[in-house]
Parts: structure tokens; C-alpha cells; sequence
């Protein structure tokens, strides 16, 4: 219970921090100002860009932290994250085609659903080469995660390359691929809420067997899991939580890795509650990740895929060194 | 009375066949060893009448219905599997491992879990991780763990092996139960504690059952000696027999 509160607590505050964050700082009493509706620049600037923006980055934090843990949960495998195993860079290489190639799709529904088809394909891709590979353990879907993330994010380079005739559409989707949430519109916002809702949803309903899996595959069948058909649901499920992660805040590394083991030391490894607290981990780190990136360096922004990297990637050395001492 | 029983079991991977034509018909309690040589079968056949795995050919009965029809959820209330070895992914704590046990039945009172618990001397464990345990006490969290639900069918693949002796003992006891409302089906590979404990004893050899009777009766059949390719010295004790082997 106390890890609840602490983890709701630190959210809390961390949205309170994000929103006061940025060139030019807010402060409780211009936020209050903002919420109740006051019309001065000040106010309107506060809830129509900054306020949906922290929201937004805590919505794509929270779906990080849930494709995290339903990717190490399948792989059972705490190394195993979205832009590690090559499905987020799936999900890249779909939303840039989406905004690059001139489709009969509005860019609105193309751009979610061509980033859900790399996502899963490239999942796909990685199990398969790594099943027939012979290399099942977590060094194994490592390397071929590399590989595939390598190969995508040269395809995605050559897309962009041989498709943006045009400097702005380079930049935006240059901007997207290195991670940033966009500010959305309140119904926008709401959208993704909606969209989140759901995903929490969809990964609480796999919990329960997520636990069972973790109890290894023969155990697994012994306890009536049909251990096949449901890891092909959960890659299925997490592509999804990605693809819209990825659609919504672009690359943001590390994350779908950190956020899991935070919450595993907060609310130990079960599912059931690892779920939620992973989704509350995940928001409280890329709200606060996305308030550096507006509050560090202004009035440029640094882009919220370096934040995460430059702070993930000890944090991501640490866990492998710990794991292969033990 | 849950009776097992399998037809013409034949399980083939690529060219080797594993399991060659083998039927058994077993009563609905009662405690069984089967041993054999490694490479035998003997796993193969336990998963097979587990349903874990599906035969190339033939058929697993579970009280008279096939057991590839069964919905899998009544399979895992029925058939408890004790696999060779057991590692979680996850570090879960004894009393977490126990209740997922325990979720293979719908609505299992607490006092079940309790129950099982204290059958299996876990009291003030139950917040212990997985990791911090000792061999004895995972082997007893494994027993409570898939026990809990009282599975009319119990299938173990030598859980005990790794064990020493004195904890070895206590899970072969556990799960050759004299007297135990229960079908216990243990693939062993100490002789004595399979001729000490057990009602019956089958025999597999090469994926087919060569022997299959009490363990009174066969323990003077030579075919033992030709089965393991050593000569056993018979020694009868106190409480019933022992076997010495040597190179032949």
C-alpha cells in the first residue's frame, strides 16, 4: 500500500514540477490560474501547450513502462524492452513511411497503423530468427534484436533519404525519431487517454498469465496455459501498446526497461500489480524526462529520446553487468 | 476413481521414436515407479500422460475421456506435473507461488493454501523468495505449489534427484503416500527408493514398457539386470530390499 501511495505521490509532484518546467518557469499559483480558466496569455499558453504536453508525455510514459513489462513478462527476460527486441524501431520505420509516402489513408489512421505493423513484424522477425537460430536465451533475442533494430533503422534512414524531397518533412520526422511528444489538443489528449485506458487494460487482462509463463513453459502447459497461443497474444498485445507509445512520442529509449525493474523493486515481481506500477514508473520518468528536455537548454529543446538514452543506457550497463555476474 | 490409462502410445521426433506402441492401464490410486535406463522414454511418456506433450499415435485416457478433448484448465485441476527441475523466470516468494498453484482451482478456500502450507513445513516462508531458498525447501514450495489443489493425479518427473538423501526421502515419501486417495505416477532412478515406496513398478526400456508389475513380484526378475546391463546382488532387509549392482 505504501508503495502506491509513494508511487501516486511522486506522480503528483512530478506533474506539478513539468508544468511549472520550461523557459519560462510557472508557478503554483499561475498553474491553479491556468486550471481554473483565467483568459490572460500567461494562463492560455499554460493550459492549451504546456499542461496537455506533460499529460501527453505521462500517457506515452505510462504505455512505455506496459510494453516494457509485457515484453520482459513473454521474453521472461528483464533485458527485453520495445527498442531493444527492434519493435519499436518497427514501429519507426511504419510511422515514417506513414509520414513520408503519400497514402489514400488519412495520415491520422495510416501513421498508428503502419506503426503497429512494423512493431509486430519486426517482433515477429526477432523470435523467428532467434527460434531458428537455435539462440532462445536472453543473449540470443539480444543479438537478434540488434540486428533487426540495426537493419530497420537503416531501412528508416533510406526512407528518409530517398523520400523527403522537402527539408521540413525531414526535420519532422527527424525530430519524431529521436523521441519527443508533440503538444496534442485536449481531444487529442483524450484520445490517447482513451487509447492508454485501453492498453492497461489489455495488459491486465494478460497478467495473470504473464505469472504463469514466468513459472517456465513445462509448468506453464502443466498449469493449462496454452503456452504457444498465448505468447503470440502478448506479442500481438504489445505491439500494440508500442505502436501507439511510438505513434504518439516517437523513439524514447530505455524506458519500457527502466520503468519495469523500478516498479519490481516498489511492488516485487507478480504481474498483477507489476502492471500498473510499471505504467506509473513509466509516466513519472518520461514526465520529468520531458520536462528537462524543455527546461534545460532554453529556448532550444532538447530532444526527449537523448534524455532517456543518456540517463538509460548506465542504467541499462548496470543491469546486464549485474546479470552476467549472476 | 480418475483412472488413467494409454493406448498404442507412439511418439516419434524426426527418425527416433521415442515411445514404441505402449499401453497401460492404471487403476484410479495407488503409487507407481518407472524406471529405466536414461534415454528410455521415461520422460517422454510422463509428459504424454501429462497431455504436455501430444503422441504421434495413440491415445491418453483420464477417467475413460480422452485426454487431448479435455479443456485444459480441468486438465491442470486434475493432473498435477512435477517437472526434472524447476527454476521460476521471476524471483516470487514462496507464499506467491503457492497461490498461483492454488489458481488452477476456481475459488480454492484459504484454508487449502494454509493447509498445504503446513503439510509441507513452509509456515514463515511465505515471504521468502524463491532465491533465498534452500534445495529441500524448493522441493517442498514445488510439492505445496502443485499439490495445493489436490490433483486426483500426480505425475513427477525424479523431482528428488538433486536432493540429499535426507530430503530426497522425505519428497519420495510425500508423494508415494501409502494410503493417499491419490494416482501417483513417479519416474525414479534410485532403485531402492522405487522398490522401497512404490505399490508397482514399471519397467521402460528403449520406449517400450518390458516390465509392469508389483514391486514384490519383480524384484527378483532377471530382466532388471539385462534392463540397466549391470548384475544386481538382492539383499533383503528389514524392511524390504535393497540392490547392490555391479559391472556384470
Amino acid at each position: 500500500m505504501r508503495a502506491w501511495l509513494a508511487l501516486g505521490l511522486a506522480l503528483a509532484l512530478a506533474i506539478v514540477i513539468a508544468a511549472a518546467a520550461g523557459h519560462e518557469w510557472a508557478t503554483p499559483g499561475d498553474l491553479l490560474g491556468a486550471l481554473a480558466g483565467d483568459n490572460d496569455l500567461r494562463s492560455r499558453l499554460l493550459f492549451e501547450w504546456r499542461i496537455p504536453r506533460v499529460l501527453a508525455a505521462g500517457l506515452v510514459g505510462a504505455l512505455l513502462g506496459l510494453g516494457g513489462t509485457i515484453f520482459q513478462g513473454v521474453f521472461r527476460n528483464p533485458l527485453a524492452e520495445p527498442y531493444l527486441l527492434g519493435s519499436a524501431g518497427g514501429a519507426a520505420l511504419g510511422a515514417t513511411v506513414a509520414l513520408l509516402v503519400p497514402l489514400a489513408a488519412p495520415q491520422s489512421l495510416a501513421l498508428p497503423l503502419l506503426a503497429f505493423a512494423g512493431a509486430w513484424g519486426a517482433t515477429v522477425l526477432v523470435i523467428g530468427i532467434s527460434r531458428v537460430s537455435g539462440a532462445v536465451d536472453a543473449a540470443g533475442l539480444l543479438l537478434a534484436g540488434v540486428a533487426v533494430a540495426a537493419i530497420l533503422g537503416a531501412l528508416r534512414s533510406f526512407v528518409m533519404l530517398a523520400l523527403s524531397d522537402e527539408t521540413v518533412s525531414l526535420q519532422i520526422v527527424l525530430s519524431w525519431v529521436l523521441g519527443g511528444v508533440q503538444t496534442p489538443t485536449w481531444s487529442l489528449l483524450g484520445l490517447l487517454a482513451l487509447m492508454s485506458a485501453a492498453c492497461l487494460g489489455l495488459c491486465l487482462m494478460l497478467a495473470g498469465r504473464l505469472d504463469v509463463l514466468g513459472l517456465g513453459e513445462t509448468m506453464a502447459g502443466a498449469f493449462g496455459l496454452d503456452v504457444r497461443r498465448f505468447i503470440a497474444a502478448a506479442v500481438l498485445a504489445g505491439s500494440v501498446v508500442v505502436a501507439v507509445a511510438v505513434a504518439f512520442g516517437g523513439l524514447v529509449a530505455f524506458v519500457g526497461l527502466a520503468a519495469p525493474h523500478i516498479a519490481r523493486w516498489l511492488v516485487g515481481p507478480l504481474h498483477r500489480p507489476l502492471v500498473p506500477a510499471s505504467a506509473l514508473v513509466g509516466a513519472i520518468i518520461v514526465v520529468l524526462a520531458d520536462a528537462i528536455a524543455r527546461a534545460a537548454l532554453p529556448p532550444a529543446e532538447i530532444p526527449l529520446g537523448l534524455v532517456t538514452a543518456i540517463a538509460g543506457g548506465p542504467f541499462f550497463i548496470l543491469l546486464l553487468a549485474r546479470r552476467l555476474r549472476t | 476413481m480418475t483412472g488413467l490409462a494409454a493406448e498404442k502410445l507412439v511418439v516419434t521426433r524426426g527418425a527416433a521414436t521415442l515411445i514404441d506402441d505402449v499401453s497401460l492401464a492404471i487403476a484410479g490410486s495407488g503409487s507407481i515407479a518407472v524406471i529405466g535406463p536414461n534415454g528410455a522414454g521415461k520422460s517422454t511418456l510422463l509428459k504424454v500422460l501429462a497431455g504436455l506433450d501430444a503422441p504421434t499415435s495413440g491415445r491418453v485416457l483420464l477417467g475413460g475421456r480422452d485426454l487431448a478433448s479435455l479443456p485444459r484448465p480441468e486438465r491442470a485441476r486434475t493432473i498435477g506435473y512435477l517437472p526434472q527441475s524447476f527454476e521460476p523466470h521471476w524471483d516470487l516468494a514462496v507464499g506467491e507461488l503457492v497461490r498461483l498453484g492454488a489458481e488452477r482451482a476456481e475459488r480454492l478456500p484459504q484454508e487449502a493454501i494454509a493447509r498445504a502450507t503446513t503439510a509441507f513445513e513452509l509456515g514463515g516462508l511465505e515471504r521468502r523468495r524463491w532465491s533465498t531458498l534452500s534445495g529441500g525447501e524448493r522441493a517442498r514450495v514445488l510439492l505445496a505449489t502443485v499439490l495445493v489443489v489436490d490433483p486426483p493425479v500426480l505425475l513427477a518427473d525424479e523431482p528428488a534427484a538433486s536432493l540429499d538423501i535426507r530430503h530426497r526421502l522425505e519428497v519420495i515419501q510425500a508423494l508415494a503416500r501409502p494410503g493417499a486417495d491419490r494416482l501417483s505416477i513417479v519416474v525414479v532412478h534410485d532403485l531402492d527408493l522405487a522398490f522401497g515406496f512404490f505399490d508397482r513398478i514399471v519397467v521402460v526400456d528403449r520406449g517400450r514398457i518390458v516390465a509392469d508389475a508389483p514391486a514384490g513380484e519383480l524384484i527378483e526378475n532377471p530382466l532388471l539386470d539385462s534392463v540397466f546391463a549391470v548384475r544386481f546382488e538382492r539383499l533383503k532387509t528389514a524392511d524390504g530390499w535393497s540392490l547392490r549392482a555391479s559391472l556384470s
